[in-house]
């Protein structure tokens, strides 16, 4: 019993009359897990308040839960699970009556409640804090309480609001990894809401990427990173190097290079191209086969691999990898030569991408 | 550790200023039991004027204390619902609302009775009643239960957790009693000893408003003072002490237990 989702037509403006989400139509099948990422800001977490009616849409907007229109109805009627960043535990109830108490709602008979409670605990494998005041959890276990109440209720859709952002780096990856193989094992249609590539990546069936409240890409985590379809994805999925290019005859022109060009540069005309690639884009050579000569501004070790931060080549400093037994110095010169299949390639836009502004790091 | 002379010159300062405050307390107590003030202890002691002014003001204290509770559950009903709307809907026009609620505090009590008997003092059965003095308190004492109760609910992320409950199922109602009301529980108790304590103390307002008939335990207590035996006045207030003093002790226990909360950082268990 798996519930999809469609969002027809919603869009959403606030009160004040600030534009959160331009008109849009999402549908996310039974089942799936969707992810919507994006830097703050950008409306991914006004979409899942909207699913979960906690935030209605613009008029003309249309939310149906397996063809059930469920636009103007509330929270209490909608039968979500909702994991939030802050936890929002109950502290004046213990563990257990806080996984208790969505089923105490619905008026599941105590035994059975019991029961239900019991098996979640043990699911989340925090059976042993069952009668533990919140305020003595940590970070992790009050998310764990948190994912179990929400699940508890068997809810038609589980909305994850950030809900690892609270949490320190090791625990996030380990809490990431069991909230994957909950989902799988629950089969439960989720929606999840983060600003982490990665955790993106790692969690979605599918990747909603918003900018500005507007969809700029719908995808497989393959397809986000693999095929970005514009300047800011290709960005936000760590393909955050830019040099300019030009197409001449079906030919793209990196400084001295000609290339085939990837496989999206079938599709673009004669003119100015704007070349993104992480940092595998690039790679070290001797001089006679190099496209490019740099200044080496910062060298870490990786441990696998030594990162570089270059200037002189492009407009911006590019990060470009290296083998990590390289002996390479700060300050010192090298030579790169461009790996063109690692390239995606758009129409140049002037050079004020939004995209270079958060740029992130892989 | 060695005490040096600083310690025992700020132990000095300390306990003269006690003292300063705890002997009048301890002579007025004592002379509350004492058979003749004038002659001092060695005259003896007694609990006739205990009795007497037992016998003298027992309504005036009852309806003192009735009116306190009463005071208690209109601010309770009126007090804690406001205080939700004032955190959850904060606006200018809240706002505006908040410093109004505020201005009896502010006002001279007297000043504030004055207006009420202004107002309503035409209104026979209304002014004769105990009512009109509670209608006073309420006046005086809600702005305390307000602020109270705010103060703890804005300090708990009201939103989420109604936001959770709601996703839950629960209806507003359900929400209010069983998340909202229990979570602002110390907020709602240092509200209501505050309540309890100002109301029982208050003169003031009270003084302008009494009647003959709706007399309360500090009226009765100036006229204690005005027109009876010193002893009377004296076992007076010790009677006033024994109701006063543990509401104050409860107050300032409570006041400790909050800022002893648990807190807990993550910690390896957490890798379970």
């Amino acid at each position: 019993m798996t519930t999809q989702i469609q969002l027809r037509d919603c869009a959403k403006t606030f009160a004040d009359g600030t534009r959160a989400l331009a008109p849009f139509d999402l549908t996310i099948e039974g089942g799936e897990t969707i992810v919507l990422l994006g830097p703050s800001g950008c409306g991914k977490t006004t979409i899942l308040r909207m699913i979960a009616g906690l935030e209605f849409p613009d008029a003309g907007g249309k939310i149906t839960f397996d063809g059930d229109d469920v636009t103007h109805q509330s929270i209490e009627k909608r039968r979500v699970g909702m994991v939030f960043q802050s936890y929002a535990l109950f502290p004046n109830m213990t563990v257990a009556q806080n996984v208790a108490y969505g089923l105490k709602v619905h008026g599941v008979a105590r035994g059975e409640s019991d029961a239900r409670v019991k098996a979640m605990l043990e699911m989340m494998h925090i059976e042993m804090l069952a009668d533990r005041a919140i305020d003595q959890l940590s970070g992790g276990q009050r998310q764990r309480v948190a994912l179990a109440r929400a699940i508890a209720v068997q809810p038609r859709v589980l909305l994850l609001d950030e809900p690892l952002t609270a949490l320190d780096a090791k625990l996030r990856v380990r809490l990431r990894t069991e909230i994957n193989a909950l989902l799988r094992k629950l089969g439960i249609t989720a929606v999840y809401v983060t600003h982490d590539q990665e955790e993106a990546m790692a969690l979605g069936d599918k990747i909603v990427v918003m900018q500005k409240g507007k969809i700029a890409q719908i995808g497989t985590p393959h397809d986000i990173y693999q095929k970005p379809q514009n300047p800011f994805v290709a960005d936000f999925v760590g393909a955050s190097n830019r040099l300019g290019g030009q197409m001449r005859d079906g030919k793209l022109h990196i400084g001295p290079g000609v290339f085939d060009g990837p496989g999206n540069a079938h599709s673009l005309h004669h003119g100015p191209v704007d070349v993104f690639f992480r940092a595998d884009g690039l790679s070290t050579c001797d001089l006679e086969n190099a496209h490019f000569s740099g200044d080496v501004a910062a060298v870490s070790y990786l441990g696998e691999r030594l990162r570089l931060t270059v200037s002189g080549i492009g407009e911006m400093p590019l990060i470009i990898d290296t083998d990590p037994d390289h002996a390479i110095a700060p300050g010192s010169k090298i030579h790169c030569r461009v790996n063109p299949d690692r390239l995606t390639v758009f129409p140049a836009d002037g050079g004020n991408s939004s995209a270079s502004a958060s740029a992130t790091v892989i | 550790m060695r005490r040096d002379w600083k310690f025992y010159s700020q132990l000095g300062l300390t306990t003269l200023l006690c003292l300063f405050i705890m002997v009048p307390v301890v002579m007025s107590a004592l002379a509350g039991v004492t058979v003749n003030v004038f002659k001092g202890l060695s005259s003896g002691l007694t609990l006739r004027w205990i009795f007497e002014v037992w016998d003298l003001y027992a309504a005036s204290i009852m309806l003192s204390l009735g009116i306190a509770m009463a005071c208690l559950l209109v601010t309770l009903v009126v007090g804690v619902p406001l205080a939700y709307v004032l955190v959850r809907r904060p606006g200018r026009l809240t706002r505006l609302f908040e410093e109004l609620l505020t201005l009896p505090v502010a006002i001279p009590g007297l000043a504030l009775a004055l207006a009420l008997l202004i107002t309503y003092g035409g209104v026979g059965g209304y002014r004769t009643s105990w009512l009109f003095i509670l209608t006073g308190h309420v006046l005086f004492t809600l702005p305390f239960m307000v602020r109270s109760v705010a103060a703890v609910m804005s300090a708990m992320n009201m939103k989420t957790l109604e936001e959770g409950a709601a996703s839950l199922g629960a209806g507003f109602w359900r929400r209010f009693f069983t998340v909202i009301v229990p979570n602002a529980k110390p907020g709602i108790l240092a509200g209501a000893l505050m309540v309890v304590t100002l109301s029982i103390g208050e003169f003031n307002l009270t003084w302008m408003l009494h009647t003959p008939l709706t007399k309360t335990l500090p009226v009765g207590l100036a006229d204690a003072y005005a027109s009876m035996r010193l002893e009377i006045g004296s076992a007076y207030t010790l009677i006033f002490f024994v109701l006063i003093v543990p509401l104050l002790i409860a107050m300032q226990t409570l006041a400790d237990t909050k800022k002893r909360a648990p807190k807990r950082d993550d910690t390896l268990e957490d890798s379970l």
